[in-house]
């Protein structure tokens, strides 16, 4: 049984991870890029080591530094957190090789788990239905892809096999546009993941994105822990979750059934520790398997809240050994929690990253709400790593409860230094058709705008202007005091008396 | 002090008499400001209403963020509306946009060429910064003019890309 964890990540899912050790009364190793050196992780740490320059690539991608700082420290266990090296066997394998146990599944769960074309044969070999699209086992040329678009139809999406998070994705809508697209795809796979084989989905049109966390242990126990509703996307990046899903809601049969076959589909690569099963869900009820994420979700919180589970606790009991204290029925969900992740990035211009140092950062807190973020003021947000900064979580008992409670909160947060995406996620929670629950993936890019305020929506345009112009009014009257300085108003024999007592 | 308020292209009359007092288009009111923290973000009491907003400035227009909303505002004492005015019937069509880099990054693509004519919002060059591809897209229509950068290339931020005529 190991004692000593390396997390072999950064930012607020390190964070969140040695806190659970803390908890746990194991000792952390934390690793840190040249970037990195004031990052909370390395503050929170109980030893840090320094592994490479600010690029990923010579940082937290090194696996052969990993392991030499784990070997160093006397690390016997490796939690990867998400991203970085948490999906990838080589990496489960390299710590295997040295006795140093992997939190996370069986390296060969990830690699089948993670060749997209491969998931989608085992789980629908398992029973699991699967989106209609190329079922090849090896790598299709693009004039065999160009050649079977027709039969799956249009629209239709050119998806990266090593892919993830949207990169090397591209929706066709019809077969002259699909060559240049296939380049594009390929050479994005081939810059994110160094692997540019792609494979062809049917795209569900009104689709959401509907997952369910698993937990596994070694011994061959499953359960899940209900789902989480994803839909909520810009460019493929998740910007809100919430669980349970409204689509779902209170139809627990439906629930039933959706988790038994996310189970089913773990079972085929025999999985172990914590994962999640992604599905797209037709407006209709039809749902198909997308993809097994095997590794700690960015949203896991919706989940622990609504469960009262800690799941990286869980992933970390599970890898030394014991046995799940929990049957599926003992899983009971109560409440409603929304995520919203806060961006460093600007939803007035196009939403492009921000980039600067945090000057302030003043957290929401009371009843209900819950931040995971790895930044304070002080801290320089880099063009190095992703624009994420941190995680606004809230619980209610209903979910207007908690919408209303996530409006309150992101009021509260006042972050300066960087654009963050707080005005979005105000604007979203605002939409009426949010708030009835009627969105799809699409929903942010097709039907949103930060321009139009929805209807009845009060504003405040007055308030505003009579702040402009005190704000403007007071800068002005600075800087002519600045140039007035050496007229005193006073003689100069008092104002050094003054001046005098003053640094006494 | 007298200055004029626009946002959302209302104007609004606003005389600063004191600390306390200021006159909105005709009507008193009592008001108490104040800076949290010594940060840009004001609290404003008027008439016993409590807001807070955070105020900041660039270029010649003032942004205020308050319960969610962004407001654009542009503040003018009575000499510089008159100078703007003047400046308005002279130029602002035939200036020269100059499109620079808004975060350190790399450029992956360039979609356009010297001389060519765009539209307002087509995209004139796609920058990759914090694992995302970034489309930088054109605020107005003109020729393209001056391109500095080459795909590949590593930008700073603010650095001059290109240039829209």
């Amino acid at each position: 049984m190991f004692n000593k964890v390396l997390i072999a990540n950064r930012g607020e899912i390190a964070v969140r991870i040695i806190r659970a050790c803390r908890e746990m009364g194991l000792q952390t190793v934390a690793v840190y890029s040249e970037a990195d050196r004031q990052a909370l992780h390395v503050r929170y740490a109980d030893e840090a080591f320094l592994i490479g320059p600010p690029l990923a690539r010579e940082s937290y991608l090194r696996i052969d530094k990993l392991i030499e700082v784990a070997k160093r420290s006397g690390a016997d266990a490796v939690h990867p957190g998400y991203g970085f090296l948490a999906e990838r066997e080589d990496f489960a394998l390299a710590c295997a090789d040295e006795e140093i146990t992997f939190i996370g599944p069986r390296p060969d769960a990830i690699a089948r788990m993670g060749d997209k074309m491969i998931a989608r044969k085992m789980v629908n070999s398992a029973g699991v239905p699967v989106v209609p699209g190329t079922m090849a086992d090896e790598e299709l040329p693009n004039d065999e892809l160009l050649r079977l678009a027709p039969d799956i139809g249009f629209p239709l999406l050119i998806k990266a096999t090593a892919g993830g998070g949207g990169k090397g994705m591209r929706a066709v809508h019809s077969l002259e546009e699909m060559p240049v697209l296939l380049q594009s795809a390929r050479r994005e796979a081939e810059a994110s993941f160094g692997d540019g084989n792609v494979y062809l989905e049917k795209m569900i049109e009104n689709a959401r994105h509907i997952e369910f966390q698993i937990l596994a242990d070694e011994q061959g126990n499953m359960i899940h822990l209900g789902e989480r509703e994803c839909s909520i996307q810009r460019r493929h990046q998740k910007l809100l979750e919430e669980a349970p899903s409204p689509f779902i809601y209170h139809n627990e049969e439906f629930r039933r059934q959706m988790g038994e076959v996310a189970v089913k589909a773990a079972q085929s690569v025999n999985y172990n520790n914590a994962g999640t099963i992604e599905f797209i869900v037709d407006k209709d009820g039809n749902y198909f398997f997308l993809e097994m994420n095997t590794r700690l979700q960015v949203e896991h919180p919706i989940t622990e809240l609504i469960t009262g589970l800690d799941i990286v606790k869980e992933q970390i009991r599970i890898a030394r050994g014991r046995q799940l204290r929990y049957v599926q029925d003992d899983i009971k969900l109560k409440g409603w929690a929304i995520e919203c992740r806060i961006n460093a990035e600007d939803p007035y211009n196009n939403f492009l990253p921000s980039t600067g140092k945090i000057e302030l950062s003043l957290l929401p807190t009371g009843p209900g709400v819950r931040v995971d973020t790895g930044v304070y003021p002080g801290f320089e947000i880099t063009p190095y790593y992703d624009s994420m900064i941190s995680k606004l979580i809230v619980w209610g008992e209903t979910r207007a409860e908690a919408i209303l409670r996530m409006r309150r909160a992101l009021e509260e947060y006042r972050i300066l230094g960087v654009k963050t995406n707080i005005p979005f996620h105000q604007h979203l929670l605002d939409q009426h058709r949010f708030m009835a629950g009627q969105f799809d993936t699409k929903f942010v890019e097709e039907r949103f705008s930060m321009e139009e305020a929805e209807e009845g929506k009060v504003t405040h345009p007055e308030i505003a202007a009579i702040l402009a112009a005190i704000v403007a009014h007071n800068q002005t009257q600075a800087a002519a005091q600045i140039v007035q300085r050496n007229e005193r108003d006073t003689s100069n024999w008092k104002w050094v008396g003054r001046w005098e007592r003053m640094h006494r | 002090m007298k200055y004029v308020v626009t946002i959302n292209d209302r104007e609004y009359q606003i005389e600063i008499l004191d600390e306390n007092r200021i006159i909105v288009d005709g009507t008193q009111l009592e008001v108490d400001y104040l800076s949290v923290s010594g940060q840009p973000i004001y609290s404003l009491i008027v008439n016993g209403y409590s807001y807070e907003a955070f105020v900041s400035s660039s270029d010649d227009e003032w942004q205020v963020m308050m319960h969610g909303n962004l407001y654009d505002a542009r503040v003018e004492d009575e000499r510089e509306r008159r100078l703007r005015a003047a400046l308005r019937s002279l130029a602002s069509e035939h200036m020269e946009f100059q499109l620079k880099a808004p975060m350190p990054g790399l450029v992956v693509v360039i979609p356009v060429s010297e001389g060519q004519e765009i539209n307002k919002g087509d995209v004139l060059l796609i920058l990759e910064s914090m694992k995302m591809q970034n489309e930088l897209k054109s605020p107005r229509a003109g020729t393209v003019r001056n391109i500095r950068v080459a795909p590949g290339a590593s930008v700073e931020q603010k650095q001059v890309l290109l240039s829209v005529e």
